[in-house]
Order: C-alpha cells, then structure tokens, then sequence
C-alpha cells in the first residue's frame, strides 16, 4: 500500500525533474475535481451520502437526459468539447489534518482542477487553505460556519447559507409574523445550544441578533450533548420566563428538552430550532403528539417541487442509489457540483483565473435549484448572496414548510399548541 | 541491560533517511505522510512513557498534545513567537499531568485511567466554553512564514523540525531505559509489592514520567498547529484523538523502545488502507477493525508487535546459549 | 417560595437522575470486586442491552415485558465475553485488562455502526410517558420507574451477594484469590458468573433506560463515563456505595448546573472524583 503510493509520487516527481509531466490539452476529454467528503470515521455516513449526491450530479451533467437544473444533460461540457466530468474522491477521515493532506493529493497527484467539500466546518478551513495556497477553485457546499468566508480568501466560494443567516431567518420570520398579524408579539429569547461547533455557532449568531434587533435575552444555556439529563437547564429556562426558545440540539438531547419542558410546564409561545436533532425522522416518531407546533428551519425540503419540478425526479434518482430520500445536505451537494461544472464550462478553459473569474460571475435563479433559495450569486466574500433557509412546524405529524411565505405550504400556527397534559 | 548501539544506529539511519526526503523529495504527498509518521510516533512515545514503561493506561492522552497545539495558536494570535508556545505548552501539560497523577499514581490502574478521562472531559468543558479558548469554534492560525514565525511555505522544514523532536523523544527514551528511573518503573511492573516494600516511592517516579510524558506531547501539539494552521476541540483534545495515540501506542508495543513508531506506521497504512477498501460505504470499519487488533493484542500479544520481536529474538539467544 | 419550589423540584431530579445512575453502575462495581476488572466497554454493554430492548419492542415486546429476555441474554453474552476474552486478559500484565477492554468498547461501537447504522431509534409506542406531580414537584413516570429498578437491583444484588452459597464464593474471591481455589472453589467459573451476572445488571439497565432514551452506537458513553466516577467514588466492588455514589453524582450535577452554570456541572461531579481519590481512595463506603 505504503510502496505502491510511495512509487507513484515518486514516478510524479522522476516526471516532473525531466520536465514532462501530464500536459493539459485545450480542451481535455475529462475535468478532474476533486472532492474531500469524511468517508471514514464519525460522519462516515452523511459522507457516503454525499458521495452519492456527488456522483449522481456528475453523472448527469455527463449524460443526455435533461431537468431544469443547470448544465445537466449537455453530455459534459459544451464549451470543452463536451468534456466530461470525473470525481475523484479523498477521505477527510473527519480530521482537520487529514482534510489538508486529502486535498493536497487531489491537487498534487490527480491534478483537480477544482476541488469540493467537505461537509464538516473543521475539514473546510484545512482543505481550503491547501487550494488557496495552490491557487485552485475551492467550493463548499454544505458547512455552516460563519467565520469561512472571512477569512479573505480568494479561491474559496460558499454556497450554502450560514449560521448567521439561518438564524436572521428567524428574526425574518417574526417581522413577517408581525406584519401579517398585528397581535404578534415576541420579546424575551431564551437561547439553548449545545457546546460544540454547532449549537456555539447557531447561539452566538441569535445571540447577535437578539441585540441588534431589539429584543431581550432571557437566558442562554450551553450544555454538553453527551449529557443524561436536564433537570438544571429546564429550570435555568423555567425561571427565565422566555416568549420563545431558539434552540440547537442533536437527537438524544432535544428529546430531553423536549421531555423536560413539557413535565416543567416550560410554556412558551414557540420552540425554534435548528434543525439537527428536530427534523431526525426519530423525533416526531418518538414524541407524538408533544411533537405538534415544534418549529425548525430547514435548509430544504421536499416540498419545494412546486417550484422545480426537478426534486422529485432527482430525489426518486437518488433514492435509487442511495436507499434514502434526498436530504438537505444530499441536495446542497448535488448542487455544488451543477455550481462547478456550470463555472467551469463558462469559463471555457481549466484555467485557474478563467475559472476563478466565471465563479464570481455565477448568476443561477433559484427556480433553476433544488433548493429555496434567491439564487446562486457569489459576493465579495465568496458567500452565496442568495441563501436562505426555509422555517418548517410540525403539523399533523409532519414537517410543513411555512415560511418564507412564498414556498409555504401551509400558514403557521402561532403560538404553538400547550403541552398535552 | 543491552547495549544502545543498535538502537543508536537505527535512529542516525532513521534521522538521515528523514532528511535525505526533506531536502531531496518535493512530493507534497509523501512529504505530509513523513511528517504525520513522525509526529504519530512521539505521541506514541509520549503515551508509552506513563503507559507502557509506567504500566498506567492514559485515556486522555490528547489534552496534553492540545496545551501545546493551543499554546502556539494564542501566542501567534496574541502576537507572540510560537517559540514560546513549546516551553508554554509544556509547562501547562506538566501541571495538568500532576492535577491528574497526584491523587491516582500511587493506586491501583484503573483510578489512573478514569481520571485520565475526567480530566479529559473537564479540559474539553473548560476550551469549548472560553472565549478566550476560541470555544468550540478553535483557531485559524494566520498565514506566515519562517524559522521566526515557525511556518514553512515548503514542508521540508517541517519534516526537519519532527524529525528532530522524534530524535530527542527516542534519545529520552534510550536514556530511560538505562536510567534509575526505567529500573524503578520496571521493578515497580514487575513486583508491585517488593518494590513498594523496598521503599520505592511510586508515585514520585511515575508523576515524573507522565510530566515528561505531558511535555513531549505537547511538543508535538506545537508542531501540529504550525503545520496544519487550524486547531478545535475535535482534533486536538477530544477523546478520539486520545484513543489514536492509545491505538498507535498498543499496537507497536507498550514499553517498548521502538514499539511506538512501529505503531504510527500500522496506524497510518491502515488508516489509508481502510479508507481506500472500505470508505463510503459509510459504515463504521473502520472501528471495527482498530478494536478488534487492540482486543487481539490484549489477549493474545499483550506487549505488541515489537514486544513479540524482542521475546521470539531472546528466545533463540536464549536457546542457542543453551546449546 | 418560588426558589423553594425550585430547589425542591432539583432535589428530586437530582436523587432520580443519581438513582439512573446507579443502575447502570451496579453491574459495573459487581464485576470490579469479584475480579478486579474495570470494564471499560462497559458503556457498550448497556448500548447492546438497549438494542436488544429495542428489537424485541419491535416484534411486539415492549422493554418492561422484554426486560428478563435482555437480562438472560446479557447474562449469556458476559458469560462467553468473559471465557473467549476477559480470560486471556487476566492472565497477561495488568494494564491488559485495560486496554483490552478498551478495545472491546472500540469493537462495540463499530460493528453496531456497521450493521445498525447511526440513526437514533426509540422504542415504538413505550409506556410510562406520562408526569406524576406531588405538589410544585412534576417527575417523570419512565425516570420514576427507572430508580425503583436502581433500588431493586441493588438490594437483589446486595441480598445476593451476602446471603447466597454462590454470593460468598464470590466474596471468597475477591477476599484472596488463591485462598478460594485452595478452598476448592473454581474461580474460573465464579469470575464468569460475575460477569454474566454484572451483565445482566446492565441488560435491565438498558431495558429499563430504552423507556425514555433513544438508542445508537455511542447510547452508552455518558452512562459509562459517570458509571466509573460513580463506582470510584462509592468504592470500587461495593454495592451499596454505588448507590451512595450515584446519589451524589446526580446531586452535585445538578445542583451544579443549576447554581454554578449548565455547561460546568460535570465539574463538582471531577473535582469530588479527584478529591475522594486523594483523601480516601476507598471511596465512601468501600473497604480497604
């Protein structure tokens, strides 16, 4: 294993002192981009769905069959001479260190044109160092960090919204709440979120926001998610007196907040959350009723095929292949190689500038996506201008999208019904 | 007690070979794969100090390597030469390897190990709720470069710089085990109680190899940070990382001199040979086979890999004396 | 009257989540007094026990009717854990049993990722979800439930330990090892009886924790984390002082969390780890 990898750099390096080396055609009959993705270790699993998602993207940017989706269906590249599109894959392992290694060989040994990934926020900030270093195209479709896309970087474009505009969306959605209804009134937010990467993103981003919008923090709570119990926390909110909760919990926890508010009584007009552990399929199956009025944003949803009739063909597709219904991360991925492949044929050449360039000019409608967003236009940082998540509550025992109103399916049901006694 | 020649002249061949690929070898690629073999081997060492020649199972080994990997993250972002990160960074690991070996050397095993992993968890709590610790968010190390700023555009210096704290660990650990201290560690190993009762006091010369032990770690975390410029909780002082260096550490061999750069190469082959076989199929083989050879290790070849060389070599001296 | 209601309120959560605690730690103090083995796939023990709970709740058997089912077969899996496996550990150097064990909370925790997936799954339809109030305070019906079979097991145990034939060939055992088999006792078939036994206790455990937890590779880790700190501090192999331990656990948790900060109550839980290990490294009510 060791020898084999060793031989072949060191064919790459005997290649590259004789002054040879893989030359690149005008038009290549095949484009490289690489893709980090956690193939092994704790994220193995999202990893091997987004695998999927990816793979499926470049399989019908190369094949005939067409979907208002962009580039797909052209077979390959018109403006390569219909090159077509070859993923190579790189295990980030989860690990910052690996993530920087991984891309590192794409680039280095399967000369990547571009590269994309890689799921976790950690692995992002590694890998994308490595292709603003070698000068290459860098898309991150599916991590959720504020901070990336303040780094200055000149190569790294995001595409998904981030922590700080999912929770803007909340407070998008009480203005809109508001002005619907004029009897709409929210003033103390309790913020809990657990300590990791995630829940720390997601509460700092509404604890910014509740100051700068004018409303009053009743009380923020970081917890542990391996913790067994609640009992405090419950308590620390009960005492509060909250209007709402704004909350990010992964599974095991949010059904202990979940069972914690309701024995307490934590009355309270509205639970927010973001997503995580509130839209696993166990939630709502293991809660029931106490399930009802819950609301969570969404970074995509089904649903939203009355805009493009595309989601449930390539969810059927992805279905298919990956035994599982597209998911939000699935779809954002699925996205970010149409986003490349798209960038790539208007510039017209694998050269990193050309490249670079035709990623800024990236203008893609919203219709034309899987998901709900404005559109896909970069700005200055490299963000995706055009984000934005969507806001679901369970209804009936089912995730309804309603806000923003536009994508909505139904109206929402505001104040959330009381505990079930 | 063998003589330390060989062992002397497998590191000066190991040592030239390293720098033969630093200076000679421009391949990213096998240069990153150089590096993480050195930097896994002195943690491994660093672990087999208090684990294998101290017999005490560290569970949360990784802290120290994150005192040394956070030292150089604030003294680059408070402005400070990340110089000061390896004296920094080793004097908090040594402190923090005394809070947790005062009150367990002395005892049984397994009070050592538990409080490994509460004061893993407690560290943990304690960086993803400062803000001056980054919480859980970690830092980005700017971009720089040179010996003052310890960060290379290239990766030969790093190669350099691993190789020779992965020379100063082995030197140590040559040196241990013709010392007072190795001799009081084994005979502690060998016959707790006859040792104790000739009036060794254990727990004194285990607070000094897990401190030394601490230090070294965070010697690598130093380096660590230098060189992939972004460290969080996950990949510095999380569980995970702890049983990395407790895998890297069992598999070559505890209380062996070579066992733990003989670990850090199976770590790192299997861990690209998993990847490669294995990954996407996003299932957990990974694990499965890193706990199924440390069970068979445990049962079977409880001093690894390197322990069952040494036996099988004093075996045939052992015969051909004999005969 | 309100800052009463809700120390009162802590009170009782404290001393239930402690009791959760002790129900899990139970197996785990058993196990240490007769062999001297932490085992630290312990955490994984009770996750397995959870999925067993969860696959006879699927056909039908919801984990108070399967709980006897899972405790056998936990009995069985540690008997057989201990004959293929833990065996060979104690016969090797000490830190063996450490690191072996530890390999097989690896081991555990992978193939449940492999062959289970890591999707979190509940129990369908489990009974008990309903709130008892006595006054200000409001309880858990599933967490209520869940400390009575903590104070059941641990008397059973207690009671078995002390009274029965098999119970004092234990403590023969773990008294003076070679004494015992002079005495003629097999301890090869003692020590596996503890583990099948201190399995067993982790089975109901898992049974009885599937009434309001959901399962999935990594279930067992924060139950095992406090499980040790809870056996250490009650003093390893005493029934009884995990019992006392739990308690305290679960009171310095959250009371901690409560008073101190949501995100800093483990630390109470460490610091009295450390301090007892230091003052009195028997534990509360442990023996020398």
């Amino acid at each position: 294993m060791l020898a084999r990898r060793l031989s072949a750099s060191l064919a790459v390096v005997a290649l590259a002192v004789l002054g040879g080396g893989p030359t690149r055609a005008a038009a290549p009959p095949e484009i490289v981009i690489g893709s980090v993705l956690p193939l092994t270790g704790g994220s193995a699993q999202t990893g091997a769905l987004l695998r999927t998602a990816q793979q499926l993207a470049a399989d019908l940017v190369n094949g005939h069959v067409s979907y208002p989706l962009p580039m797909v269906g052209k077979s390959g590249l018109p403006h390569l001479g219909h090159a077509r599109i070859r993923l190579v894959f790189a295990d980030s392992q989860g690990k910052p260190d690996q993530a920087r290694a991984a891309a590192e060989q794409l680039i280095t040994q399967e000369h990547a044109v571009a590269l994309i990934g890689t799921y976790a926020s950690s692995t992002t900030a590694t890998a994308s160092q490595v292709a603003e270093r070698y000068g290459v195209p860098f898309l991150n479709p599916d991590s959720s960090a504020p901070g990336l896309t303040a780094r200055g970087l000149k190569w790294f474009f995001r595409t998904t919204p981030h922590d700080g505009t999912f929770a803007e969306n909340f407070f998008q959605f009480f203005a809109d709440m508001k002005k619907k209804n004029k009897s709409f009134a929210v003033k103390r937010v309790a913020i809990v979120g657990e300590d990791g990467l995630f829940g720390t993103g997601a509460s700092d981003a509404e604890e910014a926001l509740v100051k700068k919008n004018g409303y009053e923090l009743a009380t923020r709570i970081a917890y542990t998610a391996t913790t067994s119990e609640v009992n405090a926390e419950i308590q620390k909110i009960k005492t509060a007196a909250p209007d709402v909760i704004m909350q990010a919990s992964y599974v095991p926890d949010a059904l202990l907040y979940m069972r914690g508010y309701k024995q307490q009584g934590v009355d309270v007009k509205a639970i927010l959350a973001q997503d995580a552990g509130f839209i696993d399929p166990t939630f709502i199956k293991t809660l029931g009723a106490d399930a009802e009025g819950i609301f969570t944003r969404e970074v995509f949803s089904l649903e939203i095929k009355h805009r493009n009739q595309a989601v449930p063909l390539i969810d059927q597709l992805f279905r298919e292949r990956a035994g599982k219904p597209l998911d939000g991360n699935s779809a954002r991925d699925f996205m970010g190689v149409l986003v490349l492949a798209d960038a790539i044929d208007r510039a017209g050449s694998t050269k990193p500038d050309a490249m670079r360039k035709a990623l800024q000019a990236t203008n893609i409608p919203g219709k034309l996506t899987l998901m709900p967003w404005n559109r896909i236009h970069f700005d200055a940082t490299g963000q995706n201008d055009g984000g934005v998540g969507i806001i679901e509550q369970v209804q009936d025992g089912k995730y309804q999208t309603v806000w923003p109103f536009d994508v909505a399916v139904r109206p929402a049901i505001w104040p959330m019904p009381a505990w079930k006694r | 007690m063998s003589t330390a020649r060989p062992h002397l002249i497998a590191l000066g061949a190991i040592v030239a070979a390293g720098l033969l690929a630093a200076f000679g070898l421009r391949d990213a690629v096998v240069l990153d794969l150089v590096f993480t073999l050195l930097l896994y081997a002195v943690l491994g060492q660093s672990w087999n100090w208090i684990s294998g020649y101290a017999g005490n199972i560290s569970f949360g080994h990784a802290i120290f390597f994150g005192c040394g990997a956070y030292a150089s993250a604030l003294c680059v972002t408070h402005g400070l030469s990340p110089w000061l990160a390896i004296p920094g960074g080793a004097l908090v690991a040594a402190a923090l390897a005394l809070l947790t070996g005062f009150p367990t050397l002395g005892l049984r095993g397994h009070y050592f190990s538990i409080a490994t992993i509460a004061v893993a968890a407690l560290v943990e709590v304690f960086v993803r709720t400062s803000p001056s610790l980054g919480k859980a968010n970690g830092f980005e190390l700017p971009i720089a470069s040179g010996w003052a700023a310890l960060q290379f555009q290239q990766k030969g210096p790093y190669v350099v710089l691993a190789l020779a704290l992965f020379a100063i660990v082995q030197l140590a650990t040559i040196v241990l085990e013709r010392s007072r201290l190795g001799f009081y560690l084994r005979a502690l190993r060998a016959n707790h109680a006859a040792a104790a009762s000739v009036g060794i006091d254990e727990r004194r010369f285990k607070l000094i190899a897990f401190a030394w032990s601490a230090v070294m770690a965070a010697a690598a975390g130093v380096l660590y940070a230098q060189y992939t410029l972004f460290i969080d909780p996950p990949s510095t002082i999380a569980l995970g990382i702890s049983i990395d260096i407790a895998l890297i550490g069992v598999v070559g061999g505890i209380g062996t001199l070579w066992g733990p750069a003989t670990g850090a190469v199976v770590y790192v082959v299997l861990a690209k040979a998993v990847a490669l076989r294995l990954g996407g199929a996003g299932k957990g083989y990974d694990l499965v086979i890193y706990g199924a050879i440390i069970c068979l290790i445990a049962a079977l070849r409880p001093y690894g890999i390197v322990g069952t060389i040494v036996d099988a070599i004093r075996r045939r001296r052992g015969a051909s004396a004999a005969a | 009257m309100e800052a009463l209601a809700t120390f009162a309120q802590l009170l009782a959560g404290g001393v239930l989540a402690g009791l959760v605690f002790a129900l899990v730690a139970v197996g785990l103090t058993l196990i240490y007094g007769v062999m001297d083995v932490v085992n630290f796939a312990h955490g994984e023990f009770l996750m397995l026990a959870m999925y067993a709970t969860l696959g006879l709740a699927l056909i039908g058997l919801g984990p108070l009717v399967g709980l006897p089912l899972v405790a056998i077969a936990m009995f069985l899996f540690g008997v057989v854990v201990y004959r293929v496996f833990v065996r060979r550990l104690l016969a090797g150097p000490p830190e063996a049993t450490v690191f072996g064990t530890f390999g097989l909370l690896v081991l555990m925790q992978g193939l449940a990722q492999a062959l289970l997936t890591s999707d979190f799954q509940s129990a369908p339809n489990p009974p008990l979800q309903g709130t008892l109030r006595f006054g200000a305070i409001a309880l858990s019906q599933a967490t209520l439930i869940e400390g009575i079979g903590a104070l059941v097991l641990t008397a059973a145990l207690f009671a078995f330990v002390e009274y029965t034939e098999t119970g004092r060939a234990m403590r023969a055992v773990a008294e003076d090892r070679v004494a015992a088999t002079l005495m003629g006792i097999d301890v090869q078939r003692v020590n596996g009886l503890a583990f099948g036994i201190g399995s067993a206790c982790v089975g109901a455990a898992g049974a009885l924790l599937m009434l309001s937890y959901p399962v999935y590779p990594t279930a067992g880790v924060p139950f095992a984390l406090t499980a040790f700190v809870v056996v250490a501090l009650g003093g390893f192999g005493s029934i009884q002082g995990a019992l006392a331990g739990a308690l305290l656990v679960g009171l310095l948790e959250v009371f901690g969390g409560y008073y101190l900060a949501p995100e800093l109550k483990m630390v109470p839980v460490y610091v009295a780890y450390l301090a007892i290990v230091l003052l009195r490294p028997q534990g509360l009510l442990g023996r020398r």
